[in-house]
């Protein structure tokens, strides 16, 4: 059972006197949706920065990343492009999109890593750098199919509606083809319709594209209804985890999100 | 998944119509390339001028045929550098207006009213070397986002390496110079780019400007140790010609030396144009592919570049790299055209100069600096023509009396003008035009 292609101890990150997350330990299964769920300011996107390299953890704290048929990488040893390139990708609660680009721009930016066209050639547009350049439009054809972004091809990011920007941005990370997709609130201020789509979406990533899904979502509806394996952060620290159904019975995370006072 | 399932089209396309440019233009060609042949003065035989009419319209053809869209487009279609038939039409406009112009600039065909017809073919050189520095400063500072004022210190590089490399090591070899300028340029240019990895913007500027001062310093110490105050000449003995091995090619008629050297303008915008046109192909072809796209990443937003596997760092070097080689090989050219370089070729003002000229072209594009340079050298030369020829302009004495302070005011003006209200520039006008012709042309014809 236990294969986890991610795993995080003793992870600490400090902002001067603030712990945004307190040696917080855990791992998500490979294949698996893994949800972090917390109210507002619980550390939730402050451990994914750390996860990801954008923050450094305090000492002591170990990242473990396992990759199919590769050996075991300490992520805290890599830079945020490293990391990338390791096969870990994520996108941002507040979009990470090249605004100034338009959709294809930022899709093939996915495929960064898996080109290899260096300046020169690229300058020179060599047979080889053509062949790699079809070889990327053709893989981005695949997630623009899959979340229907044919219509907005030449669209530049900024002009499209935020649902769509979403939408280009999961695609993004979708062409990176990683083995750990880190999603930061995907689903934030969509619509009902929207959301329904993106968990979709979400869904066909999982499955077809043969991800693991590290999910932060605010809404608990819908972590509920898709998670396998749920955990709880409140002001840094870990109060639960377990299943969804364990953590909607489960009184402390009834607490965080309610405010009742337990003992814990 | 094939390519030709690929919606990525605009026009559904089995209606495809060519446009009046492109029917015309072959006809147009065929018509003016054996007249233009035959009004220079250069001796081509029959034979020749048979040849090259042939092998324009060829490639014209050729290029037609290819580009014509049959169903839908494919990935390699959407590719491609001009996409739409419109792009094209243009693109071949332009090349063609480019092959022509020197013919028409050379011929004796006199203007009314004075228009200074033989001033004009030296701007038009000096657009073409100005428009290289300028579209590779855009592509740092305006598509890179990494805010330079550092590349007068290439031009001032470009002479040094065209002073040791074409002047004292060769005596002229000018083609040995661009190559050996690419290249410490881009060396150069990464160092200069380093204080790029932790300044942004403003202080970056500030940073940059430093690089140009020290780079001044180093070109005054050259220019003293070896030249003494007067300067380097890149004319006379030093003029690059073309090797004799490629005499035999049409147009190239030694002199009684046995020497073809690269003297007056005609000559000049042979060589200037094509490696002109070819460095910019380069920087738009680095641009639509991977480390291109990267710049634009790493302008918008660097953390969220990073975390896409492009390395931060490296991108924002190779930016500086690829404009400071650009912009060091335009300084080669300019300083063997131009003839001579001296202590104040570089001053402030020239950093000024290339700001202008991609602001009023336009910041985004690269279109723009080419835009921007006509407009820089065209502008005091037909402000200079009215003051003397048009009599409205002529007798207001003010205007006479202080001709370079008006130019540099108009100039000024139009930057504060188009900042506020055009921030794409005059490339941004000329897609506006173009969206409105093909709108026109789309109504009288659908």
């Amino acid at each position: 059972m236990s294969d986890p292609i991610l795993s995080f101890d003793d992870l600490t990150v400090q902002f001067g006197g603030v712990r945004a997350c307190d040696s917080i330990s855990g791992s998500v299964e490979r294949g698996s949706l893994f949800a972090l769920i917390g109210p507002n300011g619980a550390g939730k996107t402050t451990l994914v920065n750390a996860v990801s390299g954008v923050y450094k953890p305090q000492p002591g704290a170990q990242v473990q990343f396992h990759p199919v048929g590769k050996s075991i990488e300490d992520l805290l040893a890599y830079r945020p492009y490293q990391v990338a390139r390791l096969g870990v990708a994520r996108t941002f609660q507040n979009l990470g999109l090249f605004m100034g680009e338009n959709v294809l721009t930022n899709l093939l930016l996915g495929r960064y890593i898996h080109e290899h066209t260096r300046l020169i050639e690229g300058g020179l547009f060599t047979r080889r750098a053509v062949k790699r350049e079809l070889a990327a439009r053709a893989a981005i054809e695949r997630v623009v199919d899959l979340l229907d972004l044919g219509a907005f091809r030449r669209e530049q990011v900024g002009d499209l509606p935020y649902g769509v920007q979403k939408r280009v941005e999961f695609g993004r990370v979708l062409a990176m083809e990683p083995e750990l997709l880190m999603l930061d609130e995907p689903m934030a201020g969509m619509s009902v319709d929207e959301k329904q789509d993106m968990i979709r979406y979400i869904y066909s990533a999982q499955d077809e594209l043969d991800m693991t899904v590290f999910l932060i979502e605010h809404d608990m509806g819908v972590v509920m209804s898709i998670a396998d394996h749920v955990m709880v952060l409140d002001f840094g620290q870990k109060i639960a985890e377990g299943t969804p159904a364990e953590m909607q019975r489960d009184e402390r995370v009834i607490a965080a999100y309610l405010g009742t006072e337990v003992e814990v | 998944m094939t390519a030709t399932e690929n919606p990525a089209t605009q026009q559904a396309s089995n209606t495809y119509r060519p446009s009046t440019l492109q029917r015309f233009l072959p006809f147009v060609i065929a018509a003016v390339v054996p007249f233009i042949l035959g009004a220079t003065t250069n001796d081509l035989n029959f034979w020749w001028k048979a040849a090259i009419t042939v092998a324009i319209l060829a490639l014209v053809a050729r290029l037609a045929w290819r580009w014509t869209p049959r169903g839908e487009l494919t990935h390699r279609e959407d590719m491609r550098l001009w996409r739409t038939p419109s792009d094209r039409s243009w693109a071949a406009l332009t090349m063609f207006g480019l092959l022509v112009l020197p013919f028409i600039l050379a011929s004796d065909f006199t203007p009314p009213m004075d228009f200074p017809w033989a001033t004009w073919f030296a701007v038009v050189n000096l657009v073409l070397i100005f428009a290289m520095g300028a579209a590779a400063f855009n592509l740092l500072v305006g598509y890179s986002g990494q805010i330079s004022l550092a590349h007068v210190a290439f031009l001032a590089l470009g002479s040094i390496v065209g002073g040791i490399v074409g002047v004292q090591w060769s005596g002229g070899n000018m083609w040995l110079a661009l190559p050996a300028a690419a290249l410490a340029g881009a060396v150069v240019g990464a160092i200069s780019g380093l204080p790029a990895l932790r300044l942004k913007h403003l202080y970056l500027l500030l940073a940059t400007f430093g690089f140009h001062f020290v780079m001044m310093l180093v070109w005054r110490e050259y220019l003293q140790e070896y030249f003494g105050f007067v300067g380097i000449r890149f004319k006379g003995v030093n003029s690059p010609r073309i090797a004799s091995w490629l005499h035999w090619l049409p147009g190239i008629d030694p002199d009684e030396n046995g020497e073809f050297i690269i003297t007056g303008q005609f000559r000049w915008y042979w060589v200037l144009m094509p490696i002109t046109v070819l460095s910019i192909l380069f920087m738009v072809n680095v641009i639509r592919t991977r480390e291109g796209r990267a710049f634009a990443a790493v302008r918008d937003r660097d953390v969220s570049a990073s975390l896409l596997g492009i390395n931060v760092a490296r991108s924002k070097l190779m930016a500086f790299a690829l404009s400071s080689a650009v912009v060091a090989m335009s300084g080669v050219l300019a300083s063997f055209y131009i003839g001579s370089r001296g202590e104040d070729s570089f001053n402030v003002q020239t950093v000024l100069n290339y700001a202008i000229i991609i602001v009023v072209g336009g910041f985004s594009s690269i279109q723009g600096a080419i835009f921007g340079s006509a407009f820089f050298w065209f502008l005091p030369e037909w402000f200079k023509w009215a003051r003397e020829e048009l009599w409205f302009v002529r007798d207001i004495d003010f205007l006479s009396d202080y001709p370079s302070e008006i130019d540099l005011a108009i100039k000024g003006f139009l930057v504060v003008i188009i900042l506020m209200f055009k921030p794409d520039g005059l490339a941004g006008m000329w897609r506006d035009f173009k969206s409105w012709l093909g709108r026109r042309l789309a109504r009288n014809n659908p």
